[in-house]
């Protein structure tokens, strides 16, 4: 399928671009520490409170993170003059987004599985018994969040305050991955870890649902 | 300026006619009291606010298909006057609250759902004041609004659900208690006002917006020649 | 009656922001009216 080896070679860009440089993933890693260290700072909470407030902490810094990272998505290619070349570069513009939001929750994913131990340190959580399950939500999530980022990066690219306008747009949209994300993590770990199967359902529905409509409205979102 | 005066007029014999049913047609309610009354407005401006941002989707979609420009100044001016319909609700909201549940504001459905509605569509008008080409700026913000739309029905089951997860104290006295003949009448005719409202407030801003587009088409002309 | 007060700034409050959202459009439409007016004599004068 043409859109699927056209995606590829994209992808391929993508990864080769982040990998001479490393900067998205090493300053979006250490902004997560500064959330952590910031949360802990302001709220010291006790062993109780952070397996209270540990899920929503680590999904709110998720969140901030996300919403500074993925803003270099369509701002490199403004900086550098290169959409133009990219639509012509290929058949479906849909192969575009494809690519940039394959990369994006890549990207997110793996700050994330980074941070982990770090939040499994700092506030006294186990998590090696549910990893697998960990890694199952974040996977979801970090899709959830990037679908819609991956979007409205190239929306907010053509706005003035740019750097303010992402999370403006991102972070209102994302009350339902915020939800359900926290929700699951949080089940997953409790001292009884369960995994809370609609919360995932609801996960999967953002998703989709959001995915079908950037395949729908992607083109229009690469208008010059 | 004979059309503003008469709009004025339609104005303000629609907010007599609230007033009128509020303080005076409606019954009080047995157990919340006079404060149930607040719910007339609260809820039909809900309704209208909901109807306002349906316009706006809808115009969304009609112009990022036709790229008519009257799509785009629908939009704009259906997601203002959903603005102002929200702020009612959430000012009459904490204000029917605070002497019934103690307290100003609580997280709970219906309260998160319309606060998150709000902030969607506050963001929306922000990104249009960012984008200064018209093209562009209609184009932009009608994609967002699609999107913010789409996640509408999402946030509302994803919040719904998260009170499903957390059991609240059961607060007594929801709207439907004891609804009197003249109360269902009361609602029916409140909610009419408001739709009459919601009409009038969306054309005069159309109209704002058509005409701002015509003297941008002046401008255009006076700096050709 | 308890709590006609709270009924009352309810009330005013949800008519106040109706109002003044009417008036903020009217206002913005008397600018703009004056604005073509004023564009109209200069692209005549121009003629």
């Amino acid at each position: 399928m043409a859109l699927l080896s056209n995606a590829a070679v994209l992808l391929e860009k993508e990864l080769r671009t982040e990998y001479r440089s490393r900067e998205l993933l090493t300053t979006t890693a250490v902004f997560i520490l500064l959330v952590f260290m910031l949360f802990s700072i302001t709220f010291h909470p006790t062993g109780s409170e952070s397996q209270q407030f540990g899920p929503g902490l680590l999904w709110m810094a998720f969140l901030f993170a996300a919403s500074l990272m993925l803003q270099a998505c369509f701002l490199r290619e403004q900086t550098n003059d290169t959409l133009s070349a990219l639509r012509l570069s290929v058949s479906d513009p849909f192969a575009i987004f494809f690519a940039k939001l394959a990369a994006n929750t890549l990207f997110l994913l793996l700050t994330e599985l980074f941070m982990l131990p770090f939040f499994a340190g700092f506030f006294n959580v186990r998590i090696l018994h549910v990893l697998p399950q960990l890694f199952l939500v974040f996977f979801l999530g970090s899709l959830g969040i990037a679908i819609p980022g991956t979007a409205f990066s190239a929306i907010s690219a053509q706005a003035r305050m740019r750097e303010l306008m992402l999370p403006l747009l991102l972070l209102p949209v994302l009350t339902p991955v915020l939800i359900a994300s926290t929700e699951v993590t949080a089940g997953l770990l409790d001292v009884q870890p369960a995994m809370n199967y609609s919360g995932l359902g609801l996960m999967i529905g953002f998703d989709v649902v959001f995915l079908t409509a950037l395949w729908l409205f992607g083109e229009y979102l690469l208008e010059e | 300026m004979v059309k503003s005066i008469i709009n004025a007029m339609i104005l303000f014999a629609l907010i007599a006619l609230t007033a009128y049913l509020a303080f005076h047609y409606a019954p009080i309610e047995k157990t919340m009291g006079v404060i149930q009354k607040i719910f007339y407005l609260h809820i039909a401006c809900a309704f209208s606010a909901f109807v306002a941002f349906g316009i706006c989707f809808y115009a969304n979609l009609r112009y990022v298909f036709t790229r008519q420009p009257k799509a785009d100044w629908l939009g704009v001016s259906a997601a203002e006057v959903g603005l102002a319909f929200i702020s009612v609700v959430l000012v009459s909201g904490p204000i029917w609250a605070k002497p019934v549940w103690g307290t100003w504001w609580v997280w709970d459905a219906r309260l998160t759902l319309t606060f998150v509605l709000g902030l969607l569509y506050v963001s929306y008008l922000l990104l249009r004041s960012m984008i200064e080409e018209p093209d562009k700026r209609a184009l932009f913000s009608a994609l967002f609004g699609i999107f913010a739309f789409l996640d509408v029905p999402l946030v509302y089951f994803s919040i719904r659900w998260w009170r499903t997860q957390h059991p609240q104290p059961v607060i007594l006295g929801g709207p439907g208690s004891g609804l009197d003949p003249r109360m269902r009448v009361s609602y029916l005719l409140m909610w009419g006002a408001l739709t009459g409202l919601l009409i009038l407030l969306l054309t005069a801003r159309y109209r704002l917006e058509a005409m701002r587009a015509s003297v941008e088409e002046l401008r255009r002309e006076a700096e050709a020649q | 009656m308890k709590n006609l007060d709270s009924v009352l700034a309810a009330y005013l409050a949800g008519w106040a922001i109706f109002f003044v959202y009417y008036v903020s459009v009217s206002r913005r439409m008397s600018v703009l009216r004056d604005e073509v007016e004023r564009l109209k004599g200069l692209l005549s004068k121009g003629k």
